[in-house]
């Protein structure tokens, strides 16, 4: 799925059927389906290149984001799409004395993925018994902390901060850590992380 | 390209688990561990005796795996490890490369055969980065190994696997050979063999001139038997979790010996 149909599914996600009340206290808000950013995202296990938009609430602290990422064939059988759904709490801001630069030195994220891929076998479905093999060969499940560090360039039309912050997670995922778990050391805690990228962009 | 080169051969920035390039230490390990062992040469006191370490399934063992690189480093006359297939659990190149950074630490070289496990997702593409081709054979000290891929259920028992044609000719190729041992992981008796291509297997086996051993994995155990009633002999091996492997000593045309080590 392309991007541009990624971010139209959302916008033109149907109203709910109780009309929205008023935001009386933030006028310019929009409507709470309406995602608040853009990213851009490599690595980590969501992709060579993903995009994606999401939704932060609480002040920023909170984020939820869907990206769709993509791992061309020099890398696979075939290529792969990577859905990716993740959360991600960042609980501490931090101004930078005056500049339009800020710091959030800690977050924690979980994300669920999803490979689309011809060539990926299933480790599920009629070639097997029930329980053959435990685990999805597709789909998988991680844990992140991370920061980021931003810049705000004035205000958007909303009266939101405008702003570009640039992040990073270290993470890993459930066969990794299943991995690391069943050994005593043979396998060092730090041969089953990964590191991702990205950026955010509140544009609007 | 070069940023996209570096990035890639460093395992902490991965796109997907599921990513088939590996960085050159990592890649090609038959080819290298073939050279390793043509470059060794076959004691001349040893006269025709072999003696090799037999062993299976390190998937997910990584504790086991250094133990067992530790006591087979303590072994004397050992021209080589086998490993009978399912080097990961889960068909992920970072297995792969676990396995490897403990195998690596061997004093011989080691030689693979792939596994189901190492089919699963894009385990295929993967396993060939890192290792090689799923079938391929050599000779070392007149002994032709020949290693088959018989992960038919992988292949949902499409009747091209194993390639009972390829198998034929490796066994047709006697020249320089004395004896002829096939690798597999999953042995011809299991019901992950192709039930269709067990009896051509079989056949196989029984027709080739100087067949000693039929090798196999797969199980999660030792086993030695003669299921077929043909004089061929089938071994398979005890998994990296059991913590001991056998020692192969081969001499003759067809005579070997086997000593369980734990380790």
């Amino acid at each position: 799925m392309s991007f541009p149909a990624l971010l139209l599914l959302h916008l033109a996600a149907p109203a709910p059927s109780a009309p929205v009340p008023a935001d009386t206290a933030r006028p310019d808000r929009a409507r709470w389906y309406v995602p608040t950013h853009l990213l851009a995202h490599t690595a980590g296990g969501q992709g060579l290149a993903a995009v994606g938009t999401g939704w932060t609430v609480s002040r920023d602290r909170l984020a939820l984001e869907v990206l769709a990422g993509y791992l061309p064939k020099k890398f696979s059988i075939t290529p792969v799409g990577v859905f990716t759904a993740k959360v991600t709490y960042a609980p501490w801001q931090l101004g930078l004395g005056g500049t339009p630069w800020h710091v959030r030195p800690l977050a924690l994220g979980g994300f669920v993925s999803y490979s689309a891929s011809r060539g990926i076998s299933l480790s599920r479905g009629s070639k097997y018994e029930e329980g053959y093999y435990w685990w999805s060969s597709r789909t998988r499940v991680g844990a992140f902390v991370g920061g980021s560090a931003g810049r705000t360039f004035g205000l958007t039309k909303r009266g939101t901060a405008r702003s570009a912050t640039a992040y990073y997670e270290l993470g890993t995922n459930d066969l990794y850590l299943v991995s690391w778990m069943t050994n005593k050391g043979g396998l060092p805690l730090r041969s089953i992380l990964t590191l991702g990228f990205g950026v955010r962009l509140h544009i609007w | 390209m070069a940023g996209l080169t570096l990035l890639t051969g460093c395992d902490l920035i991965e796109f997907s688990p599921n990513q088939t390039h590996s960085p050159a230490a990592y890649s090609d390990l038959t080819a290298k561990n073939l050279a390793a062992l043509a470059a060794r040469p076959v004691p001349a006191a040893a006269g025709d005796t072999l003696r090799i370490v037999f062993t299976g399934d390190s998937q997910r063992f990584y504790d086991e795996a250094e133990a067992l690189v530790r006591s087979v480093n303590q072994q004397r006359g050992i021209s080589m490890v086998l490993v009978a297939g399912d080097i990961s659990d889960f068909g992920l190149g970072r297995e792969l490369r676990w396995v490897h950074d403990k195998l690596k630490n061997l004093r011989v070289p080691y030689l693979t055969v792939v596994g189901n496990h190492d089919l699963v997702a894009n385990g295929r593409k993967t396993y060939q980065e890192v290792f090689g081709p799923l079938d391929y054979s050599f000779t070392h000290a007149r002994t032709r190994f020949i290693m088959l891929n018989t992960n038919s259920r992988e292949y949902r028992f499409d009747g091209t696997v194993p390639r009972i044609g390829w198998l034929e000719q490796q066994l047709a190729d006697t020249a320089g050979v004395r004896r002829q041992i096939v690798v597999t992981h999953v042995p011809s008796m299991s019901v992950d063999f192709d039930p269709r291509l067990e009896q051509p297997y079989v056949r196989a086996l029984e027709q080739a001139p100087r067949v000693a051993l039929s090798l196999s994995g797969h199980q999660h155990n030792f086993s030695i038997e003669e299921p077929y009633g043909n004089g061929i002999t089938f071994i398979n091996s005890y998994s990296f979790e059991q913590r001991r492997y056998v020692v192969l000593t081969l001499w003759g045309d067809k005579e070997f010996r086997l000593e369980t080590v734990v380790f």
